[in-house]
Protein backbone atom coordinates (compact mmCIF):
# COMPACT_ATOMS: atom_id res chain seq x y z
CA UNK A 1 0.00 0.00 0.00
CA UNK A 2 1.73 3.30 -1.16
CA UNK A 3 1.27 5.35 1.48
CA UNK A 4 3.14 8.37 3.09
CA UNK A 5 2.63 8.53 6.76
CA UNK A 6 2.84 12.69 7.17
CA UNK A 7 -0.85 12.50 5.08
CA UNK A 8 -4.15 11.22 6.16
CA UNK A 9 -5.34 11.29 2.68
CA UNK A 10 -6.77 8.78 0.41
CA UNK A 11 -5.27 5.55 0.75
CA UNK A 12 -5.14 5.12 -2.69
CA UNK A 13 -1.80 4.75 -5.10
CA UNK A 14 -1.50 7.92 -7.39
CA UNK A 15 -2.84 6.97 -10.63
CA UNK A 16 -2.46 8.52 -13.63
CA UNK A 17 -5.29 11.04 -13.02
CA UNK A 18 -3.53 12.98 -10.22
CA UNK A 19 -0.32 12.89 -12.65
CA UNK A 20 -2.67 14.93 -15.34
CA UNK A 21 -3.45 17.47 -12.13
CA UNK A 22 0.22 17.75 -11.33
CA UNK A 23 1.15 18.35 -14.77
CA UNK A 24 -1.83 20.81 -15.35
CA UNK A 25 -1.07 22.93 -12.20
CA UNK A 26 3.32 23.19 -13.05
CA UNK A 27 1.78 24.30 -15.92
CA UNK A 28 -0.52 27.51 -14.84
CA UNK A 29 2.35 27.78 -11.87
CA UNK A 30 4.24 28.43 -14.58
CA UNK A 31 2.60 30.34 -16.60
CA UNK A 32 0.87 32.51 -14.07
CA UNK A 33 4.24 33.08 -12.50
CA UNK A 34 5.91 34.31 -15.74
CA UNK A 35 3.22 35.80 -17.24
CA UNK A 36 4.16 39.52 -15.98
CA UNK A 37 7.11 39.38 -18.08
CA UNK A 38 6.02 38.93 -21.28
CA UNK A 39 2.61 41.58 -20.82
CA UNK A 40 2.11 45.08 -20.45
CA UNK A 41 1.80 45.95 -17.07
CA UNK A 42 -1.25 48.36 -17.89
CA UNK A 43 -3.26 45.95 -19.76
CA UNK A 44 -6.74 44.86 -18.43
CA UNK A 45 -5.68 41.41 -18.69
CA UNK A 46 -3.02 42.22 -15.56
CA UNK A 47 -6.44 43.88 -13.76
CA UNK A 48 -8.85 41.16 -14.54
CA UNK A 49 -6.14 38.50 -13.33
CA UNK A 50 -6.04 40.43 -10.06
CA UNK A 51 -9.49 40.49 -9.77
CA UNK A 52 -9.67 36.47 -10.99
CA UNK A 53 -7.39 36.52 -7.45
CA UNK A 54 -9.15 38.01 -5.30
CA UNK A 55 -12.06 35.70 -6.47
CA UNK A 56 -10.37 32.80 -5.72
CA UNK A 57 -9.26 33.48 -2.35
CA UNK A 58 -12.54 34.46 -1.03
CA UNK A 59 -14.10 31.58 -2.90
CA UNK A 60 -11.70 28.78 -1.11
CA UNK A 61 -12.73 30.78 2.17
CA UNK A 62 -16.25 30.20 1.52
CA UNK A 63 -15.11 26.44 0.23
CA UNK A 64 -14.06 25.10 3.23
CA UNK A 65 -17.23 26.30 5.10
CA UNK A 66 -19.58 25.02 2.66
CA UNK A 67 -18.00 22.74 0.28
CA UNK A 68 -16.20 20.85 2.78
CA UNK A 69 -18.04 21.21 6.18
CA UNK A 70 -21.82 21.27 4.97
CA UNK A 71 -22.27 25.14 6.30
CA UNK A 72 -24.10 27.28 3.89
CA UNK A 73 -22.50 30.54 5.33
CA UNK A 74 -23.66 33.93 4.29
CA UNK A 75 -21.29 35.96 6.44
CA UNK A 76 -18.40 36.44 3.82
CA UNK A 77 -19.23 40.34 3.36
CA UNK A 78 -18.90 40.95 6.89
CA UNK A 79 -15.62 38.73 7.12
CA UNK A 80 -14.04 40.57 3.68
CA UNK A 81 -14.95 44.31 5.46
CA UNK A 82 -13.15 43.30 8.92
CA UNK A 83 -10.31 42.21 6.77
CA UNK A 84 -10.37 45.68 4.58
CA UNK A 85 -11.09 47.83 7.66
CA UNK A 86 -8.59 46.81 9.96
CA UNK A 87 -5.87 47.11 7.39
CA UNK A 88 -7.37 50.68 7.17
CA UNK A 89 -7.04 51.08 10.82
CA UNK A 90 -4.38 49.38 11.41
CA UNK A 91 -2.77 51.84 8.97
CA UNK A 92 -4.09 55.46 9.85
CA UNK A 93 -3.39 54.87 13.58
CA UNK A 94 0.10 53.54 12.76
CA UNK A 95 -0.77 50.53 15.41
CA UNK A 96 2.01 48.11 14.34
CA UNK A 97 5.01 50.38 13.43
CA UNK A 98 5.59 48.38 10.42
CA UNK A 99 5.37 50.10 6.23
CA UNK A 100 1.45 49.20 5.88
CA UNK A 101 1.31 48.29 2.39
CA UNK A 102 1.51 45.09 1.14
CA UNK A 103 2.89 44.07 4.65
CA UNK A 104 2.46 40.66 5.82
CA UNK A 105 1.42 41.56 9.29
CA UNK A 106 -1.02 43.43 8.19
CA UNK A 107 -2.30 40.67 5.81
CA UNK A 108 -2.18 38.40 9.06
CA UNK A 109 -3.59 40.69 11.26
CA UNK A 110 -6.61 41.93 8.94
CA UNK A 111 -7.10 37.84 8.16
CA UNK A 112 -7.01 37.08 12.33
CA UNK A 113 -9.45 40.02 12.80
CA UNK A 114 -12.02 38.17 10.22
CA UNK A 115 -10.90 34.97 12.34
CA UNK A 116 -11.53 35.93 15.88
CA UNK A 117 -15.43 37.93 14.56
CA UNK A 118 -15.85 34.53 13.08
CA UNK A 119 -15.67 32.60 16.65
CA UNK A 120 -17.33 35.23 18.66
CA UNK A 121 -20.64 34.95 16.48
CA UNK A 122 -19.51 31.26 15.55
CA UNK A 123 -19.84 29.93 19.26
CA UNK A 124 -23.76 31.16 19.37
CA UNK A 125 -24.38 30.76 15.89
CA UNK A 126 -22.93 27.08 16.04
CA UNK A 127 -24.05 25.80 18.75
CA UNK A 128 -27.56 26.28 18.65
CA UNK A 129 -28.49 26.65 14.84
CA UNK A 130 -28.23 23.94 11.93
CA UNK A 131 -28.81 24.21 8.17
CA UNK A 132 -30.56 27.27 7.24
CA UNK A 133 -31.18 28.62 10.22
CA UNK A 134 -27.30 29.14 10.56
CA UNK A 135 -27.02 30.59 6.94
CA UNK A 136 -29.56 33.48 8.10
CA UNK A 137 -28.37 33.70 11.29
CA UNK A 138 -24.56 34.48 9.44
CA UNK A 139 -26.46 36.77 7.07
CA UNK A 140 -27.80 38.65 10.62
CA UNK A 141 -24.59 38.99 12.19
CA UNK A 142 -22.91 40.30 9.04
CA UNK A 143 -25.90 42.96 8.74
CA UNK A 144 -25.69 43.88 12.21
CA UNK A 145 -21.75 44.45 11.87
CA UNK A 146 -22.51 46.01 8.96
CA UNK A 147 -24.44 48.64 11.08
CA UNK A 148 -21.76 48.89 13.56
CA UNK A 149 -19.30 50.16 10.98
CA UNK A 150 -22.11 52.94 9.78
CA UNK A 151 -22.10 53.70 13.22
CA UNK A 152 -18.66 53.28 13.87
CA UNK A 153 -17.85 57.07 14.93
CA UNK A 154 -14.53 58.04 14.89
CA UNK A 155 -12.83 54.46 14.74
CA UNK A 156 -14.67 54.00 11.21
CA UNK A 157 -16.16 57.52 9.86
CA UNK A 158 -19.78 56.01 8.89
CA UNK A 159 -20.57 55.50 5.50
CA UNK A 160 -17.45 58.11 4.35
CA UNK A 161 -15.62 55.41 5.58
CA UNK A 162 -11.71 55.00 5.81
CA UNK A 163 -9.13 56.48 3.41
CA UNK A 164 -5.67 54.95 3.23
CA UNK A 165 -2.46 56.77 1.42
CA UNK A 166 -3.01 55.87 -2.48
CA UNK A 167 0.55 57.70 -3.08
CA UNK A 168 2.40 54.81 -2.91
CA UNK A 169 0.50 53.13 -5.81
CA UNK A 170 2.89 52.28 -9.02
CA UNK A 171 1.28 49.95 -11.07
CA UNK A 172 -0.17 46.73 -10.85
CA UNK A 173 2.98 44.56 -10.46
CA UNK A 174 2.93 43.69 -6.86
CA UNK A 175 -0.65 43.24 -6.90
CA UNK A 176 -0.82 40.89 -9.51
CA UNK A 177 2.44 38.84 -7.21
CA UNK A 178 0.81 39.19 -4.20
CA UNK A 179 -2.75 38.12 -5.54
CA UNK A 180 -0.77 35.36 -7.43
CA UNK A 181 1.09 34.26 -3.89
CA UNK A 182 -2.39 34.53 -1.73
CA UNK A 183 -4.54 33.03 -3.98
CA UNK A 184 -1.91 29.58 -4.41
CA UNK A 185 -1.67 30.09 -0.55
CA UNK A 186 -5.52 29.70 0.04
CA UNK A 187 -5.31 26.75 -2.45
CA UNK A 188 -2.85 24.94 -1.11
CA UNK A 189 -3.95 25.59 2.38
CA UNK A 190 -7.64 24.14 1.35
CA UNK A 191 -5.63 21.40 -0.21
CA UNK A 192 -3.69 20.40 3.12
CA UNK A 193 -6.96 21.16 5.39
CA UNK A 194 -9.13 18.44 3.21
CA UNK A 195 -5.74 15.87 3.41
CA UNK A 196 -5.72 16.30 7.24
CA UNK A 197 -7.07 14.78 9.70
CA UNK A 198 -9.19 18.19 10.83
CA UNK A 199 -10.49 17.78 6.75
CA UNK A 200 -11.77 14.22 7.28
CA UNK A 201 -13.90 15.47 10.68
CA UNK A 202 -15.21 18.21 8.27
CA UNK A 203 -16.39 15.52 5.48
CA UNK A 204 -17.66 13.32 7.98
CA UNK A 205 -19.81 16.50 9.39
CA UNK A 206 -20.80 17.29 6.32
CA UNK A 207 -22.28 14.03 5.33
CA UNK A 208 -23.76 12.97 8.81
CA UNK A 209 -23.39 15.19 12.00
CA UNK A 210 -25.12 13.07 14.11
CA UNK A 211 -23.39 10.28 12.94
CA UNK A 212 -19.71 12.00 13.70
CA UNK A 213 -20.91 13.35 16.90
CA UNK A 214 -21.33 9.27 17.95
CA UNK A 215 -17.51 8.60 16.38
CA UNK A 216 -16.37 10.64 18.14
CA UNK A 217 -15.88 13.94 16.47
CA UNK A 218 -16.31 17.31 18.58
CA UNK A 219 -19.28 18.68 16.12
CA UNK A 220 -18.84 22.77 17.49
CA UNK A 221 -15.73 22.56 18.20
CA UNK A 222 -14.44 21.33 14.41
CA UNK A 223 -17.02 23.37 12.68
CA UNK A 224 -15.88 26.79 14.73
CA UNK A 225 -12.42 26.03 13.45
CA UNK A 226 -13.63 25.05 10.14
CA UNK A 227 -15.24 29.13 10.23
CA UNK A 228 -12.75 30.76 11.65
CA UNK A 229 -9.96 29.60 8.68
CA UNK A 230 -12.68 30.25 6.27
CA UNK A 231 -12.88 33.59 7.68
CA UNK A 232 -9.26 34.14 8.11
CA UNK A 233 -8.84 33.85 3.89
CA UNK A 234 -11.74 36.04 3.51
CA UNK A 235 -10.14 38.49 5.71
CA UNK A 236 -6.77 38.74 3.63
CA UNK A 237 -8.66 39.07 0.67
CA UNK A 238 -10.57 41.87 2.13
CA UNK A 239 -6.82 42.93 2.93
CA UNK A 240 -5.81 42.48 -0.47
CA UNK A 241 -8.58 44.88 -1.80
CA UNK A 242 -8.05 47.48 0.67
CA UNK A 243 -4.93 48.19 -1.13
CA UNK A 244 -6.67 48.31 -4.16
CA UNK A 245 -9.31 50.65 -3.62
CA UNK A 246 -7.61 52.68 -0.80
CA UNK A 247 -11.39 54.09 0.06
CA UNK A 248 -12.30 51.80 2.33
CA UNK A 249 -16.62 52.33 2.85
CA UNK A 250 -18.91 50.26 4.03
CA UNK A 251 -20.74 50.90 0.12
CA UNK A 252 -17.31 49.47 -1.43
CA UNK A 253 -16.26 46.39 1.35
CA UNK A 254 -19.69 45.41 3.02
CA UNK A 255 -21.87 45.56 -0.09
CA UNK A 256 -23.28 42.13 -0.51
CA UNK A 257 -21.70 41.67 -3.65
CA UNK A 258 -19.19 40.30 -1.56
CA UNK A 259 -21.68 37.59 -0.21
CA UNK A 260 -22.29 36.52 -3.74
CA UNK A 261 -19.08 36.48 -5.30
CA UNK A 262 -17.66 33.59 -3.15
CA UNK A 263 -20.83 31.51 -3.79
CA UNK A 264 -20.88 31.88 -7.37
CA UNK A 265 -17.06 31.10 -7.64
CA UNK A 266 -17.66 28.09 -5.77
CA UNK A 267 -20.79 27.13 -7.29
CA UNK A 268 -19.87 27.61 -10.74
CA UNK A 269 -16.50 25.95 -10.40
CA UNK A 270 -17.44 23.37 -8.25
CA UNK A 271 -18.58 23.27 -4.62
CA UNK A 272 -16.34 21.43 -2.70
CA UNK A 273 -13.20 20.51 -4.88
CA UNK A 274 -9.98 22.33 -4.61
CA UNK A 275 -10.03 23.05 -8.08
CA UNK A 276 -13.56 24.15 -8.43
CA UNK A 277 -13.09 27.74 -7.00
CA UNK A 278 -9.83 28.43 -9.18
CA UNK A 279 -11.66 27.46 -12.67
CA UNK A 280 -14.79 29.47 -10.75
CA UNK A 281 -12.24 32.68 -10.12
CA UNK A 282 -11.53 32.86 -13.58
CA UNK A 283 -15.31 32.91 -14.46
CA UNK A 284 -16.31 35.25 -11.99
CA UNK A 285 -13.87 37.16 -12.65
CA UNK A 286 -14.52 37.48 -16.75
CA UNK A 287 -17.99 37.90 -15.72
CA UNK A 288 -17.38 41.02 -13.45
CA UNK A 289 -13.99 42.71 -15.65
CA UNK A 290 -15.00 41.91 -18.74
CA UNK A 291 -19.25 42.36 -19.23
CA UNK A 292 -19.60 46.09 -18.21
CA UNK A 293 -17.80 46.62 -21.57
CA UNK A 294 -18.59 43.86 -24.03
CA UNK A 295 -22.21 43.54 -23.09
CA UNK A 296 -23.35 46.46 -21.24
CA UNK A 297 -25.71 46.66 -18.69
CA UNK A 298 -27.11 43.02 -19.50
CA UNK A 299 -24.25 41.46 -17.82
CA UNK A 300 -25.96 41.04 -14.57
CA UNK A 301 -28.93 39.12 -16.59
CA UNK A 302 -26.26 36.97 -17.91
CA UNK A 303 -24.51 35.91 -15.43
CA UNK A 304 -27.86 34.88 -13.43
CA UNK A 305 -28.69 32.93 -16.54
CA UNK A 306 -25.15 31.41 -16.52
CA UNK A 307 -25.65 30.32 -12.97
CA UNK A 308 -29.19 28.64 -13.11
CA UNK A 309 -27.62 27.14 -16.25
CA UNK A 310 -24.60 25.51 -14.81
CA UNK A 311 -26.95 24.25 -11.72
CA UNK A 312 -29.17 22.84 -13.59
CA UNK A 313 -26.89 21.23 -16.33
CA UNK A 314 -23.37 20.73 -14.23
CA UNK A 315 -24.25 20.86 -10.49
CA UNK A 316 -20.90 19.22 -10.19
CA UNK A 317 -19.86 23.17 -11.44
CA UNK A 318 -17.31 23.31 -14.24
CA UNK A 319 -15.09 20.86 -12.94
CA UNK A 320 -17.32 18.73 -12.79
CA UNK A 321 -17.76 18.70 -16.79
CA UNK A 322 -14.17 16.75 -16.68
CA UNK A 323 -15.86 13.67 -14.91
CA UNK A 324 -18.35 13.80 -17.58
CA UNK A 325 -16.10 14.31 -20.65
CA UNK A 326 -14.10 11.03 -18.89
CA UNK A 327 -17.36 9.12 -18.46
CA UNK A 328 -17.62 9.02 -22.40
CA UNK A 329 -14.65 7.20 -23.07
CA UNK B 1 -20.98 -1.83 39.70
CA UNK B 2 -22.44 -2.36 36.36
CA UNK B 3 -21.28 -1.08 33.43
CA UNK B 4 -24.35 0.72 32.25
CA UNK B 5 -26.92 1.89 34.38
CA UNK B 6 -30.29 4.07 33.58
CA UNK B 7 -32.12 5.21 37.08
CA UNK B 8 -35.99 5.89 35.94
CA UNK B 9 -34.90 7.20 32.27
CA UNK B 10 -37.62 9.30 30.44
CA UNK B 11 -38.30 11.54 27.80
CA UNK B 12 -41.02 13.02 26.20
CA UNK B 13 -41.97 14.21 22.23
CA UNK B 14 -44.81 16.94 22.74
CA UNK B 15 -47.21 14.62 24.81
CA UNK B 16 -45.85 11.23 23.78
CA UNK B 17 -44.29 9.27 26.62
CA UNK B 18 -41.52 7.56 24.72
CA UNK B 19 -39.28 6.41 26.87
CA UNK B 20 -41.07 6.65 30.22
CA UNK B 21 -39.18 5.54 33.55
CA UNK B 22 -37.19 2.85 32.52
CA UNK B 23 -34.32 1.84 35.13
CA UNK B 24 -31.65 -0.95 33.79
CA UNK B 25 -28.14 -2.16 33.99
CA UNK B 26 -26.04 -4.57 31.85
CA UNK B 27 -23.10 -5.52 33.31
CA UNK B 28 -19.00 -6.31 31.99
CA UNK B 29 -19.47 -8.90 29.16
CA UNK B 30 -22.82 -9.54 28.78
CA UNK B 31 -25.21 -9.54 26.10
CA UNK B 32 -28.64 -7.37 26.10
CA UNK B 33 -31.16 -7.99 24.15
CA UNK B 34 -33.43 -4.97 23.85
CA UNK B 35 -37.48 -6.25 21.69
CA UNK B 36 -40.18 -5.00 21.62
CA UNK B 37 -42.87 -3.71 19.22
CA UNK B 38 -42.55 -1.18 16.44
CA UNK B 39 -42.50 2.15 18.82
CA UNK B 40 -41.90 0.51 21.24
CA UNK B 41 -38.89 3.43 22.33
CA UNK B 42 -36.34 1.05 21.89
CA UNK B 43 -33.96 3.40 19.05
CA UNK B 44 -34.96 6.26 21.25
CA UNK B 45 -33.12 4.57 24.62
CA UNK B 46 -30.28 4.28 22.57
CA UNK B 47 -30.17 7.65 21.58
CA UNK B 48 -30.47 8.66 24.95
CA UNK B 49 -27.92 6.39 26.25
CA UNK B 50 -25.30 7.89 23.52
CA UNK B 51 -26.75 10.79 24.44
CA UNK B 52 -28.64 12.40 21.33
CA UNK B 53 -31.48 13.25 23.80
CA UNK B 54 -31.26 14.03 27.39
CA UNK B 55 -33.20 12.07 29.80
CA UNK B 56 -35.83 14.32 31.84
CA UNK B 57 -35.87 12.64 34.16
CA UNK B 58 -33.49 10.15 34.87
CA UNK B 59 -30.34 9.09 35.31
CA UNK B 60 -27.05 7.47 33.57
CA UNK B 61 -24.34 6.38 34.98
CA UNK B 62 -21.31 4.33 32.97
CA UNK B 63 -19.13 2.70 34.77
CA UNK B 64 -20.61 4.18 38.39
CA UNK B 65 -19.68 7.75 36.99
CA UNK B 66 -22.49 10.23 35.74
CA UNK B 67 -23.39 11.22 32.30
CA UNK B 68 -26.48 12.49 31.95
CA UNK B 69 -26.26 15.65 29.40
CA UNK B 70 -22.79 14.68 28.47
CA UNK B 71 -22.09 15.70 24.74
CA UNK B 72 -22.46 12.58 22.21
CA UNK B 73 -18.77 12.68 21.10
CA UNK B 74 -17.63 12.40 24.31
CA UNK B 75 -20.10 9.58 25.37
CA UNK B 76 -17.99 8.08 22.37
CA UNK B 77 -14.84 8.54 23.47
CA UNK B 78 -15.85 7.47 26.99
CA UNK B 79 -16.18 3.83 25.43
CA UNK B 80 -19.60 3.68 24.16
CA UNK B 81 -20.30 3.40 20.54
CA UNK B 82 -23.25 2.37 18.48
CA UNK B 83 -24.48 1.65 15.08
CA UNK B 84 -27.61 3.11 13.76
CA UNK B 85 -30.66 1.64 12.60
CA UNK B 86 -30.95 3.80 9.79
CA UNK B 87 -27.56 3.28 8.04
CA UNK B 88 -25.73 6.62 8.90
CA UNK B 89 -22.75 5.61 7.20
CA UNK B 90 -19.98 8.55 5.95
CA UNK B 91 -21.70 7.58 2.04
CA UNK B 92 -19.66 9.72 -0.27
CA UNK B 93 -16.23 8.32 1.58
CA UNK B 94 -14.15 5.43 0.61
CA UNK B 95 -14.96 2.42 2.73
CA UNK B 96 -11.81 2.42 4.68
CA UNK B 97 -12.40 6.87 5.80
CA UNK B 98 -15.52 5.51 7.18
CA UNK B 99 -13.68 3.32 9.80
CA UNK B 100 -10.83 5.56 10.24
CA UNK B 101 -12.86 8.04 11.39
CA UNK B 102 -14.08 5.86 14.23
CA UNK B 103 -10.01 5.63 15.00
CA UNK B 104 -8.85 8.89 14.64
CA UNK B 105 -11.76 10.40 16.63
CA UNK B 106 -13.56 7.92 18.75
CA UNK B 107 -11.25 7.36 21.76
CA UNK B 108 -9.81 9.52 23.93
CA UNK B 109 -5.94 8.05 22.90
CA UNK B 110 -5.82 9.36 19.76
CA UNK B 111 -3.26 6.96 17.38
CA UNK B 112 -1.13 8.10 14.81
CA UNK B 113 -2.21 8.00 11.52
CA UNK B 114 -0.16 4.67 10.49
CA UNK B 115 -1.68 3.20 12.73
CA UNK B 116 -5.09 4.27 12.33
CA UNK B 117 -4.83 2.99 9.05
CA UNK B 118 -3.77 -0.38 9.59
CA UNK B 119 -6.59 -1.17 12.58
CA UNK B 120 -9.12 0.52 10.15
CA UNK B 121 -7.16 -2.31 7.70
CA UNK B 122 -7.56 -4.78 10.48
CA UNK B 123 -11.10 -4.15 11.34
CA UNK B 124 -12.34 -4.63 7.86
CA UNK B 125 -10.32 -7.77 7.56
CA UNK B 126 -12.47 -9.01 10.78
CA UNK B 127 -16.02 -7.83 9.34
CA UNK B 128 -15.20 -9.06 5.54
CA UNK B 129 -14.87 -5.90 4.05
CA UNK B 130 -11.18 -5.84 3.01
CA UNK B 131 -11.73 -6.00 -0.71
CA UNK B 132 -14.09 -2.49 -0.92
CA UNK B 133 -11.34 -0.58 1.25
CA UNK B 134 -11.53 2.42 -1.43
CA UNK B 135 -15.13 1.69 -2.92
CA UNK B 136 -17.37 4.47 -1.83
CA UNK B 137 -20.03 3.59 1.08
CA UNK B 138 -22.53 4.42 -0.93
CA UNK B 139 -21.82 1.89 -2.96
CA UNK B 140 -21.89 -0.82 -0.87
CA UNK B 141 -24.83 -3.79 -0.20
CA UNK B 142 -27.34 -3.12 2.64
CA UNK B 143 -25.75 -6.00 4.65
CA UNK B 144 -21.84 -4.66 3.51
CA UNK B 145 -23.19 -1.23 4.65
CA UNK B 146 -24.33 -2.54 8.34
CA UNK B 147 -20.74 -4.38 8.39
CA UNK B 148 -19.34 -0.82 7.85
CA UNK B 149 -21.01 0.77 10.79
CA UNK B 150 -20.21 -2.12 13.16
CA UNK B 151 -16.39 -1.52 11.88
CA UNK B 152 -16.65 1.84 11.93
CA UNK B 153 -18.07 1.49 15.73
CA UNK B 154 -15.18 -0.97 17.16
CA UNK B 155 -12.85 1.34 15.56
CA UNK B 156 -13.60 3.66 18.38
CA UNK B 157 -12.31 0.57 20.58
CA UNK B 158 -15.46 1.12 22.69
CA UNK B 159 -16.37 -1.39 26.00
CA UNK B 160 -19.99 -1.24 25.43
CA UNK B 161 -21.63 -1.54 22.11
CA UNK B 162 -25.20 -1.18 21.15
CA UNK B 163 -26.36 -2.84 17.78
CA UNK B 164 -29.64 -0.89 16.22
CA UNK B 165 -31.02 -3.79 13.79
CA UNK B 166 -28.18 -4.94 12.79
CA UNK B 167 -29.88 -7.83 10.95
CA UNK B 168 -32.84 -5.81 9.77
CA UNK B 169 -33.69 -6.36 5.79
CA UNK B 170 -30.89 -9.13 5.70
CA UNK B 171 -31.58 -12.56 4.07
CA UNK B 172 -30.91 -15.98 6.12
CA UNK B 173 -27.70 -16.48 4.83
CA UNK B 174 -26.32 -13.00 6.02
CA UNK B 175 -28.29 -12.85 9.53
CA UNK B 176 -26.76 -16.21 10.61
CA UNK B 177 -23.46 -14.03 9.03
CA UNK B 178 -24.26 -11.54 11.56
CA UNK B 179 -24.76 -13.27 14.55
CA UNK B 180 -21.33 -14.80 14.11
CA UNK B 181 -20.08 -11.75 13.94
CA UNK B 182 -22.28 -10.53 17.02
CA UNK B 183 -20.52 -13.63 19.01
CA UNK B 184 -17.03 -12.50 18.01
CA UNK B 185 -17.09 -9.26 19.43
CA UNK B 186 -18.50 -10.73 22.14
CA UNK B 187 -15.86 -12.86 22.45
CA UNK B 188 -13.14 -10.08 22.23
CA UNK B 189 -14.51 -8.91 25.80
CA UNK B 190 -16.90 -6.38 24.37
CA UNK B 191 -20.53 -5.90 25.99
CA UNK B 192 -23.49 -5.42 24.12
CA UNK B 193 -26.81 -4.26 23.34
CA UNK B 194 -29.21 -5.32 20.48
CA UNK B 195 -31.98 -4.33 19.07
CA UNK B 196 -33.35 -6.81 17.18
CA UNK B 197 -36.19 -8.25 15.52
CA UNK B 198 -34.83 -10.89 14.55
CA UNK B 199 -36.11 -13.61 17.49
CA UNK B 200 -33.84 -16.46 16.78
CA UNK B 201 -30.90 -14.13 16.55
CA UNK B 202 -31.61 -12.63 19.66
CA UNK B 203 -32.45 -16.10 21.67
CA UNK B 204 -29.32 -17.39 21.26
CA UNK B 205 -26.88 -14.80 21.83
CA UNK B 206 -28.40 -12.98 24.20
CA UNK B 207 -27.92 -13.84 28.08
CA UNK B 208 -30.91 -11.70 28.96
CA UNK B 209 -33.65 -9.10 27.41
CA UNK B 210 -35.31 -6.57 28.13
CA UNK B 211 -39.19 -5.92 26.55
CA UNK B 212 -40.12 -2.32 25.94
CA UNK B 213 -43.84 -0.98 24.96
CA UNK B 214 -45.03 2.11 24.36
CA UNK B 215 -41.95 3.28 26.45
CA UNK B 216 -41.93 1.11 29.58
CA UNK B 217 -40.30 -1.84 30.11
CA UNK B 218 -42.59 -4.68 30.87
CA UNK B 219 -40.63 -7.63 30.84
CA UNK B 220 -37.13 -8.84 32.08
CA UNK B 221 -34.90 -11.99 32.10
CA UNK B 222 -33.19 -14.99 30.11
CA UNK B 223 -34.47 -16.11 26.52
CA UNK B 224 -35.96 -18.52 28.42
CA UNK B 225 -38.38 -16.83 30.38
CA UNK B 226 -39.47 -14.04 27.81
CA UNK B 227 -40.37 -16.34 25.39
CA UNK B 228 -42.56 -18.35 28.16
CA UNK B 229 -43.99 -14.84 29.74
CA UNK B 230 -47.36 -14.09 29.06
CA UNK B 231 -47.54 -9.95 29.22
CA UNK B 232 -44.96 -10.56 26.38
CA UNK B 233 -46.74 -12.74 24.35
CA UNK B 234 -49.94 -10.67 25.15
CA UNK B 235 -47.53 -7.94 23.66
CA UNK B 236 -46.70 -9.46 20.39
CA UNK B 237 -49.62 -11.41 19.37
CA UNK B 238 -52.55 -9.93 20.75
CA UNK B 239 -54.94 -10.95 24.06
Amino acid sequence: MAKSPSFIGSLKPAGPESLTNLVIIVLALVFFGTFLFYTDIDSIIVFYLFYCFIFIIIGQGWNIVAGYTGQISLGSHAFFGIGAYTTAIIWLRDITHTWYFFDPLVMFLSGLAAAVFAVIIGIPILSRLRGDYFSFATLAAAQVFTVLVLRGGKLTEGAMGLRIPGTLFEDLGIYYWTGLLLAILATAAVFFVTRSRLGLALRAISEDEMSAASHGISVLRYKLIAFAIGAFIIGVGGNLYAYYIFSISPPAVLNLNWLFYPILVCILGGNGTIGGPVIGGFVVGAIVVFSETLIGRVHPMVSGVLIILVMKFLPTGLIGLKAKVFQRH
Amino acid sequence: MHLLEGEGVSIHFGGLAAVSDVSFYIDQGEVLGLIGPNGAGKTTLFNLISSCYVPRPGILKFKGKNITGMSPYKICRLGIARTFQTVKIFANMPVIDNVRIGSLFGNTRSPASAEANQQSIELLEFVGLSRVMNTPARDLTLANQKRLEVARALATKPELLMLDELMAGLNPTEVAQAMDLVRQIRDKGITIIMIEHVMKAIMSVCGRIIVLHHGQKIAEGTPQEIANSKTVIEVYLGE
